[in-house]
């Protein structure tokens, strides 16, 4: 059985395998020994060196923690789209989401501005924090969705940018 | 404990102090009413008390700073007290003003003292009266901008711009050119409004690289005025302190007991009883400022505990209770080291963006000299409403050098999956070796992890093998989750793409 894992533009295959003192997957060159010793903790083998990993799979993603690490892997789902919006909004650099769900505390450009990659376009704020979101890409700003005040989500763009064409 | 110090507690606030608070009440076999926002209905603090009460929508005006609510809340369920742990109410004199009027005893401070106290610019005019030394600055709040600009020049930049009713960061900006004075002045007054209400911003001389040094004192009704040694929490990140310990790498025993004296100065200045935390500034020439004075318990209360053994929270209620502080409590000494570590809901990897979502999989550390103070278990779902501080992590060792080792130990084996937590950032701070030399000033994190990367692509492989038996065992659950690839994945033929911004579920 193989498998796919997406991590930012890094993809990781692998290959399982059911032996009897649990699981063989392997990966690139190696093989790990891996078995579930409670829901979401699990014993990993590999030349010899034991790590107890933690991890738990929800909706498309696989979320793990190795010693302290957090490491989130997307998994393409069935009909090929990537279910995580992060993945969704990712892609497109002409939109400029809020980070999390919160309010509009000031928008730092104007439709019809061009703008700088990482130029500061709008304060968020989220948690009593106020949170700048910056420029994906440079372009002109073709369309602002929000105004100050508002409360946003993480489904509309607050910003839409027209690019230069390449 | 013969008598019982109160009918019933009223807990005025949410998360790791609600229960922490909660707890200590158990101790004293004092029953508990929680309250709590829609967004808190199934959160810890609302599962732990013996009562709970819905008091409103989750915006914290609508429910955990309603103060007529929550006292009309108390009167209601025959409480005869209110513990307001920290932030929210705790510092806002209209609720032990509130409380008098419905014969309810606030836990901590009489109004006036809070008033003066919670006021930076008066506290600070007042303590250089009794002799404290402070920080040079404005001596009344900015009215317009004229005011700040004048008072930058003459205590020269760089200045920093505070909120007169401020704490933990909210409503202060630093300001190095007079070309950002306005837009700061601004922006400090919009988080001062939002975080506390009150959008009142003062100006003083900012001190480059100092140390934050601030002790612990208890006052009662029957004229003890003590201190707890100190808490070092130099370690901070957008002025939020991260990471606290003590005791302090700077202090000897001589400035320890002047700047303990200098505490006691300032509560008995004051006119303060119950539980409270008077903040210094420590700078390199050895120099101590006053700098403010808290008024209810500290979030990094637990690291002063560790070390004197001392419950302050039980210790507030029999203060507030008229009781004496307790006789050990008087005696106490500082013994061995201990360190906090601030778990916040936020992604260290992605400029510290708020992280939200369910904690899908949760085991707190455990050990001889380990002790978590959390609100959050598996199943919580963190929202965006409130202060991203999710849990504290707390060691104790006999030396420093213990206390680190356990603290990093203990952060591996601290698990929080689902949404993002800074354990990792943390412990890449305690192995830095200017950290381990108690090279800690406010500008530590800045100066050193200012471009802190974490490489994860090393740790792909083990974290795809671990994903792929995770998706085989959880696959009679979730039947298509794992599925035969067969010939060009679709998501081979999607295109290169980047996460550019952190967007959580």
């Amino acid at each position: 059985m193989i498998n796919q894992f997406a991590y930012n533009d890094e993809t990781v295959e692998t290959r399982l395998k059911t032996v009897p003192s649990g699981f063989e997957v392997s990966v690139g060159e190696n093989i790990y020994l891996v078995s579930e010793i409670a829901p979401g903790k699990f014993q990993t083998h590999l030349n010899g060196a034991r790590k107890l990993v933690c991890c738990v799979v929800k909706e498309n993603r696989s979320y793990i923690d190795i010693d302290g690490m957090l490491i989130e892997l997307d998994i393409p789902s069935d009909d090929g789209n990537m279910a995580s919006s992060a993945a969704a909004h990712a892609i497109a650099k002409d939109k400029i989401f809020a980070p999390m769900p919160g309010t509009i505390v000031k928008l730092l450009v104007k439709e019809g501005e061009k703008v700088e990659a990482k130029q500061p376009m709008v304060i968020v704020e989220a948690m009593k924090m106020e949170n700048q979101v910056n420029s994906p890409a440079s372009g002109t700003v073709k369309k602002i969705n929000f105004k100050d005040g508002e409360q946003v989500g993480t489904e509309i763009p607050i910003i839409e940018l027209e690019l230069p064409v390449p | 404990m013969s008598k019982k110090l109160f009918k019933k507690i009223l807990v005025a606030n949410r998360g790791e102090i609600a229960v922490r608070v909660i707890r200590a009440c158990k101790l004293l076999d004092i029953p508990t009413v929680a309250i709590y926002s829609t967004a808190d209905k199934n959160a810890l603090h609302t599962l732990l008390a013996d009562e709970a009460v819905e008091i409103g929508p989750p915006p914290p005006r609508e429910s955990y700073l309603d103060f007529k609510k929550i006292v009309e809340t108390a009167r209601a369920h025959k409480c005869d007290a209110i513990h307001p742990g920290y932030g929210f109410l705790s510092e806002n004199p209209q609720l032990p003003i509130a409380c008098e009027k419905a014969r309810l005893t606030f836990i901590g401070p009489s109004a006036e003292a809070m008033r003066l106290l919670g006021n930076k610019v008066q506290s600070r005019i007042k303590m250089a009266t009794a002799g404290v030394p402070i920080i040079p600055g404005m001596k009344a709040s900015g009215e317009n901008i004229f005011q700040f600009e004048s008072a930058a020049e003459e205590a020269g930049y760089p200045v920093l711009i505070k909120a007169a009713a401020g704490g933990g960061g909210k409503g202060m900006r630093i300001v190095n050119r007079r070309e950002d004075l306005a837009s700061s002045v601004e922006a400090a007054k919009r988080e001062a409004k939002n975080a506390f209400g009150d959008d009142t911003v003062y100006l003083e001389k900012y001190i480059e690289n100092p140390r934050h040094i601030e002790f612990q004192v208890l006052a009662d009704d029957h004229g003890n005025t003590i201190h707890l040694f100190e808490r070092e929490c130099s370690v901070q990140r957008r002025h939020q302190k991260i990471i606290e310990e003590t005791p302090s790498t700077a202090l000897t025993p001589a400035l320890r007991v002047q700047m303990g004296n200098a505490a006691v100065r300032v509560a008995n200045a004051a006119g303060y009883r119950n539980a409270g935390t008077v903040e210094f500034l420590f700078d390199k020439s050895g120099s101590f400022y006053f700098l403010e004075m808290n008024t209810r318990i500290q979030v990094e209360h637990p690291v002063t505990e560790m070390t004197t053994g001392v419950d302050l929270v039980v210790e507030q209620i029999r203060i507030a209770a008229g009781e004496k502080i307790s006789d050990y409590v008087l005696e106490a000494k500082q013994r061995g080291h201990a360190i906090e570590c601030r778990i916040y809901a936020e992604d260290a990897e992605n400029n510290f963006l708020p992280s939200s979502g369910e904690i899908l999989f949760y085991q707190e550390p455990v050990g001889p000299g380990i002790r978590v103070d959390s609100g959050v278990e598996q199943g919580t779902v963190v929202g965006v409403e409130y202060d991203p501080i999710l849990a504290k992590l707390i060691v104790y060792a006999p030396t420093r050098e213990l206390a680190i080792s356990k603290m990093i130990q203990a952060l591996k084996e601290y698990k929080f999956l689902g949404i993002k937590t800074s354990r990792k950032f943390m412990i890449d701070v305690l192995s830095h070796p200017e950290f381990k030399a108690g090279n800690t000033y406010t500008n530590f994190i800045e100066k050193h992890f200012s471009d802190r990367t974490v490489d994860v692509v090393p740790a792909l492989e083990l974290a795809a093998a671990v994903s792929t038996v995770a998706m085989a065992q959880g696959s009679k659950a979730r039947p298509t989750a794992v599925k035969q690839a067969k010939g060009l994945s679709p998501w081979q033929t999607i295109g290169p793409w980047e996460i550019g911004m952190r967007i959580t579920k």
